[in-house]
C-alpha cells in the first residue's frame, strides 16, 4: 500500500471509529470494548460497574495472546482496553499499538503490592503503559510424603527416585524451567546452542514424567491419584488439593520461578473513551479484585484486596504467599521470546523424543 | 403469404420449442448443478487455495508475509521432529484400523449370520451405534478412569490379589492411545464389514454345504474373500479418524505420543506459525489422497463379483 492510500485507510478509518464513538458517547454514559480473557469481564463485577458508571462493556474473550497481537495489528477488533500478559506488553509498546496511562486518573494504585506498581514490563521511556492486573507464580510443587519439603532447587525434577512420577505444564514454560536450572541468565532470549542444551536436560527429564499436564485441574487429579508426587503448577492446583485436604508443598527453588502478570493497557486513541480510566480504576480497587478473585483465583496486585475475601478464601491466598513480597523476590518474570517458533519447536521435539 | 406462413409456423415452432426445451433442459441443469459446484467451489476449491497460499508465506513478528517459498513443505522433511510424529501418527493410525478389524470383525460376522430375529439384530446394531450418542471427550476421558493406577482395572486386580501395587504401565503410554481409539472408532469397522457381509448371498453358502463344505472351508474359500473390501474400507475409516486425532494424546498419552495434530494446533496457537501449519496440513493431505487411491484400488481389486 502507498502512502496516500494508506493515509486514506487511516482517514475512513477514524471516520468511522469517530462516528461509532460520537454515538455512543451520545448515549448515556457511554462504551468500552473490551479484549481480555475470560473471567476478566465477569458479570460479577462488570455488572455494579455498568450501574455505577453509566458505561456499557462489551467484553470478547481472547484465547492467547497472539490473538490480542494479531486483533490489534490488523485493526480487525476496534477495541479499547486490552489485557495482555507480560511476555506481550512490550511488543504491543514498540509496536507502538498501546497509550501510555496517566497514572493520577487511577488513584487505586496506589495500593498495589511494590513489585506491581511500575513492573518492567509496563516500563518503557519512563511511562508507564499498563496497569497491572491478575498473576500467578509457576509453582513448583510435590507431595510432602514423597520429597522432602524443604528441597530448594530444580534438580529433584531429574532425581531418578522419581522415576514415572512428575509432571510438568505442556507449555513452553517447562523450557524456560530447564533453562533456569542450567544457569542460563537469558532464559527468554537463548541462543541455538543453549537450547540444545534446554532440550538435552528435558529430554534427560522424560524418564521421571508420567505424563505432561495439560489443565492445571489435570495436575490436582494427576496429584490426587497419586500419579503424580510433583511438577510444576499454577496456584489453583495447590488451593484444589488443600481444600480436598490433600498436603502439598510448595517448594522456593533457588533457580528461581516463572511469573506471569497481565496487564489493562489502552489501545492507542482509546484515552479519549470517557470510560476508560473509570473502568481501569475500578479494576484495580481492592473490592473489584476480590471479586475478580473469586472468579479466577489469580493473584491481584491490590493489598487490600485480601480484607475484602472471606476467611476460607484469605486464608487460602495468603497460605500461598499471595500477599507477601518476599514470595515475589525470586521471580523470573516472563518478557517476550522474540523467537518463540523455535521454543516451540525445541518443546515439540522433546516431546516427540522417545525416553 | 399468409397461407404460407400459416402452414409453416407450426413446423417452424416445432424446431424452436425442441431447441428451446433443450436450452431450458441446459439451463435447468446448469441450476441443478450450481449447488454442487458452489460447495465444492466454497468448501473445497477456496480453502484449499487458502491453505497452499498460507504455506509458501511466512511469519515475521507476528505478521503474515506473502511468498512463494518452499522452505516450510522442506522443513516438515527434513526438520525434527515433524516427520517423525507424522510417522507416529501414522503407527497410531494403522495399530487403531489393526485392532478395530480384529474387534469389529467377529461381532460383523455374528450379526450377519448368526443372528437370526430382526429385534436382536436391530438391539445389536443399536448396542454399536449407542456409544456415539455419548460425547467423544466423555469416553476418552472414561478410559483414564478404567486404566488410572487408582482405576477399575488396578484395583480389580489388587482385590483379586493378581498384583500387589498399581500396574502404572496401562495408562499415559502408546498403549493406552491405541485402546482409547480403538473403542472409539471400531463401530466404524463394524458397519463397514457387516455391510460387505451381508452381500455374501446365501445360495453360495448353500451350494458349499450341498458339495460337502465344512464351516472352516466355507468362510476361508468364500465369505473372507467376499469381506476384503469391507475390512479395507472400515480400516481406511478407523486409521484416517486414528491418524488425525489430537484429543486421547493429550487425555491417555503419555510423555512421548504427541501426534501430528497437536503439533498443528500448537503452530497454529502458540508458535503462531501458520505457514508452517499450512505445510504440515497439506503434506497430510496429500498422504491421505495417495492412501484414499491406493485403498480405491485395493478395494476394487479384492472385490468378488457374482
Amino acid at each position: 500500500m502507498d502512502c496516500v492510500t494508506r493515509r486514506l485507510h487511516r482517514l475512513v478509518t477514524a471516520a468511522v471509529v469517530g462516528s461509532f464513538a460520537f454515538s455512543s458517547t451520545v448515549m448515556a454514559g457511554g462504551q468500552l470494548t473490551v479484549l481480555c480473557w475470560e473471567g476478566y469481564a465477569d458479570k460479577s463485577f462488570v455488572e455494579p460497574f455498568e450501574a455505577e458508571s453509566g458505561c456499557k462493556v462489551n467484553a470478547v474473550y481472547v484465547g492467547t495472546n497472539d490473538e490480542i497481537v494479531s486483533k490489534i495489528m490488523s485493526g480487525s477488533g476496534t477495541a479499547d482496553l486490552i489485557s495482555p500478559s507480560n511476555d506481550t506488553t512490550m511488543r504491543l509498546v514498540s509496536a507502538d499499538a498501546v497509550s501510555p496511562i496517566d497514572e493520577s486518573k487511577v488513584p487505586n494504585m496506589a495500593n498495589f503490592l511494590p513489585q506491581f506498581e511500575r513492573p518492567a514490563w509496563d516500563v518503557k521511556d519512563g511511562k508507564l503503559w499498563g496497569v497491572p492486573y491478575g498473576w500467578g507464580v509457576i509453582r513448583v510443587i510435590a507431595d510432602p510424603a514423597v520429597v522432602d519439603p524443604k528441597t530448594d532447587t530444580l534438580g529433584f525434577l531429574w532425581d531418578a527416585k522419581y522415576a514415572g512420577k512428575l509432571s510438568v505444564w505442556d507449555d513452553i514454560e517447562t523450557v524456560y524451567t530447564a533453562s533456569r536450572y542450567l544457569g542460563f541468565k537469558n532464559t527468554y532470549d537463548l541462543s541455538d546452542e543453549q537450547l540444545e542444551q534446554v532440550k538435552a536436560k528435558l529430554i534427560a527429564m522424560k524418564p521421571n514424567i508420567r505424563k505432561y499436564w495439560f489443565t492445571t485441574g489435570e495436575m490436582g487429579t494427576l496429584m490426587a491419584s497419586g500419579e503424580a508426587v510433583g511438577g510444576n503448577s499454577w496456584e489453583s492446583t495447590i488451593v484444589q488439593l488443600r481444600a480436598d485436604g490433600k498436603k502439598v508443598a510448595d517448594l522456593m527453588p533457588k533457580e528461581g520461578r516463572g511469573g506471569w502478570s497481565d496487564s489493562w493497557m489502552i489501545v492507542k486513541g482509546a484515552e479519549s473513551n470517557p470510560c476508560v480510566y473509570p473502568f481501569l480504576d475500578y479494576v484495580s480497587s481492592a473490592k473489584a479484585q476480590a471479586l475478580a478473585h473469586k472468579v479466577t483465583g489469580f493473584g491481584y496486585p491490590n493489598v487490600k484486596m485480601v480484607d475484602e475475601l472471606d476467611e476460607k478464601t484469605r486464608a487460602a491466598y495468603t497460605e500461598l504467599g499471595m500477599t507477601d513480597p518476599a514470595t515475589l523476590t525470586n521471580v523470573d518474570w516472563w518478557q517476550p521470546v522474540k523467537r518463540r517458533a523455535k521454543y516451540l519447536e525445541i518443546w515439540n521435539q522433546v516431546k516427540a523424543a522417545s525416553k | 403469404m399468409t397461407a404460407m406462413t400459416t402452414i409453416e409456423r407450426p413446423v417452424e415452432l416445432k424446431g424452436t420449442s425442441i431447441r428451446s426445451a433443450r436450452a431450458i433442459e441446459r439451463r435447468r441443469l446448469l441450476l441443478w448443478l450450481v449447488p454442487p459446484l458452489a460447495w465444492f467451489t466454497v468448501f473445497m476449491l477456496i480453502p484449499y487455495a487458502t491453505l497452499l497460499y498460507t504455506s509458501l508465506g511466512h511469519v515475521d513478528d507476528m505478521r503474515f508475509i506473502p511468498g512463494l517459498s518452499l522452505d516450510n513443505f522442506v522443513r516438515v522433511f527434513t526438520v525434527d521432529p515433524y516427520l517423525s510424529v507424522i510417522l507416529k501418527s501414522a503407527r497410531i493410525g494403522l495399530m487403531t484400523a489393526v485392532f478395530s478389524s480384529i474387534v469389529a470383525y467377529p461381532l460383523a460376522f455374528y450379526l450377519a449370520f448368526h443372528v437370526r430375529t430382526q429385534r436382536l439384530k436391530f438391539l445389536i446394531y443399536l448396542l454399536v451405534i449407542v456409544p456415539w450418542w455419548a460425547s467423544y471427550l466423555v469416553k476418552a476421558y472414561a478410559w483414564k478412569t478404567i486404566l488410572g493406577s487408582g482405576g477399575i482395572l488396578n484395583v480389580g486386580m489388587q482385590n483379586l490379589g493378581l498384583v500387589h501395587e498399581p500396574v502404572r504401565l496401562f495408562l499415559y503410554n502408546e498403549f493406552s492411545v491405541d485402546m482409547t481409539l480403538t473403542y472409539i472408532f471400531t463401530p466404524f469397522a463394524v458397519l463397514s464389514i457387516y455391510a460387505q457381509l451381508e452381500r455374501v448371498p446365501t445360495s453360495l453358502i448353500e451350494a458349499a454345504r450341498n458339495l460337502g463344505a465344512d464351516g472352516w472351508m466355507i468362510f476361508r474359500r468364500i465369505i473372507l474373500p467376499i469381506s476384503v473390501p469391507g475390512v479395507v474400507a472400515g480400516a481406511i475409516i478407523t486409521f484416517s479418524l486414528a491418524f488425525g486425532d489430537f484429543v486421547a494424546p493429550v487425555l491417555v498419552g503419555g510423555p512421548d505420543s504427541v501426534m501430528i495434530s497437536n503439533v498443528v494446533i500448537n503452530l497454529l496457537g502458540v508458535a503462531f506459525d501458520w505457514p508452517m501449519a499450512a505445510a504440515i496440513g497439506l503434506v497430510i493431505i496429500t498422504l491421505g489422497l495417495l492412501l484414499i487411491s491406493a485403498s480405491g484400488w485395493l478395494e476394487e481389486k479384492t472385490q468378488t463379483r457374482f
